[in-house]
């Protein structure tokens, strides 16, 4: 009972960075794409880089829960 | 598995793969079916488009071709030396593209045997998409880990590469060392993480919400994960391509003080901007 606390905990707690940097990237590259929409092609492959890269914090938590669910 | 004490869990969920049957000394998952129908499906694919291929493409072939055509854009502008790992990154993009896919086909996480494990009947799916098992996406990432080491080798030699990882200053080897050797090493297991991770809790999300709610609403999110299919494939293809990329460029932007000589072949030196973004991530 306590691990499956402890995961919720794990991931909701994880969640709140990568949503936030998440937001500020996705704000950054609409902004970037109001202002110059000929640059989406060169905006693209490094803004799927940068909002996998935060997302991959929210899978950290994700794997921790899971593990705590299944394995602890 | 967890202890259930009151009543029926809401879904059935297997983090690991579940197996089928005995074939010989091989045990057969249900995830290594959902790798095989990916590979079955790509080599129809392509197949299909290298007998019945047009110059003027018909719509199976447009879009057969899409994927193929974004992805070599992409990876075309990359780096001067794109010729290289362009056929390793389309491979990864396509396969992990399918086996993400084949997870979102009618039937495959409902249609399967039942199995009696530790006393209780459970339905063991036949089909299970590749990339939700862990195995899959960490041996993924092994081949893309020993080609960029590969790759940083032979572009600026075993003493380049470990230079590299000693760092700038040489009096700050011994604490730039072991960080860059685990950041190497985390390369490998946040790439097999995030793919599993993604798909596994997407597999999860769908099975929640079809037992929630069975009409209509989980069409939502099978569209939603249809998405996450290509982005996590994207996503996959685009950071083996920059981690390669960077390992090629690396010498040429690093050591630039000392080796001048032939200044004239620094024209590829200035990283591209993906490189860019993943350096300093």
């Amino acid at each position: 009972m306590d691990s499956n606390l402890a995961a919720g905990l794990a991931m909701g707690l994880g969640a709140i960075g990568p949503g936030i940097g998440l937001g500020i990237a996705v704000s950054k590259a609409m902004e970037a794409l109001g202002r110059n929409p000929e640059a989406s092609g060169a905006i693209f492959v490094p803004y799927i880089l940068g909002i996998a890269l935060a997302e991959a914090i929210g899978i950290y938590a994700l794997v921790v829960s899971l593990l705590l669910i299944f394995v602890g | 598995m967890p202890e259930e004490e009151g009543g029926e869990a809401l879904i059935h969920v297997a983090i690991k793969a579940e197996e089928l049957f005995q074939l010989g000394p091989l045990m057969v998952t249900n995830s290594m079916v959902g790798a095989l129908l990916t590979t079955l499906l790509l080599l129809a694919a392509a197949l299909w488009i290298t007998r019945r291929g047009t110059v003027v493409p018909t719509r199976m072939q447009s879009a057969i071709e899409l994927p193929i055509e974004l992805m070599a854009g992409i990876i075309s502008t990359s780096s001067s030396r794109w010729r290289g790992y362009a056929a390793l990154i389309l491979g990864f993009f396509l396969v992990i593209l399918i086996a993400n896919w084949v997870g979102l086909l009618p039937g495959v996480g409902t249609i399967g045997i039942h199995q009696v494990v530790d006393g209780h009947e459970v339905l063991t799916p036949i089909v299970r998409p590749a990339s939700a098992d862990l195995n899959f996406t960490l041996g993924l990432s092994i081949v893309s880990f020993v080609m960029f080491i590969y790759w940083g080798i032979r572009a600026n030699g075993g003493r380049g590469y470990l230079r590299e990882l000693l760092g700038e200053p040489l009096y700050m080897a011994p604490l730039m060392f072991p960080i860059n050797l685990i950041s190497e090493f985390s390369r490998l297991i946040s790439l097999s993480m995030r793919l599993f991770g993604n798909i596994f809790a997407g597999e999860v999300l769908l099975a929640t919400m079809l037992a929630l709610a069975p009409l209509f609403i989980p069409a939502i999110f099978l569209g939603l994960e249809f998405l996450f299919g290509f982005v996590q494939a994207l996503v996959f293809a685009l950071l083996a391509m920059t981690y390669i990329s960077t390992a090629i460029a690396e010498h040429h932007a690093g050591g630039h003080d000392e080796e001048t000589d032939h200044g004239a072949t620094n024209g590829h030196a200035t990283p591209t901007p993906a490189a860019e973004a993943a350096t300093h991530a």
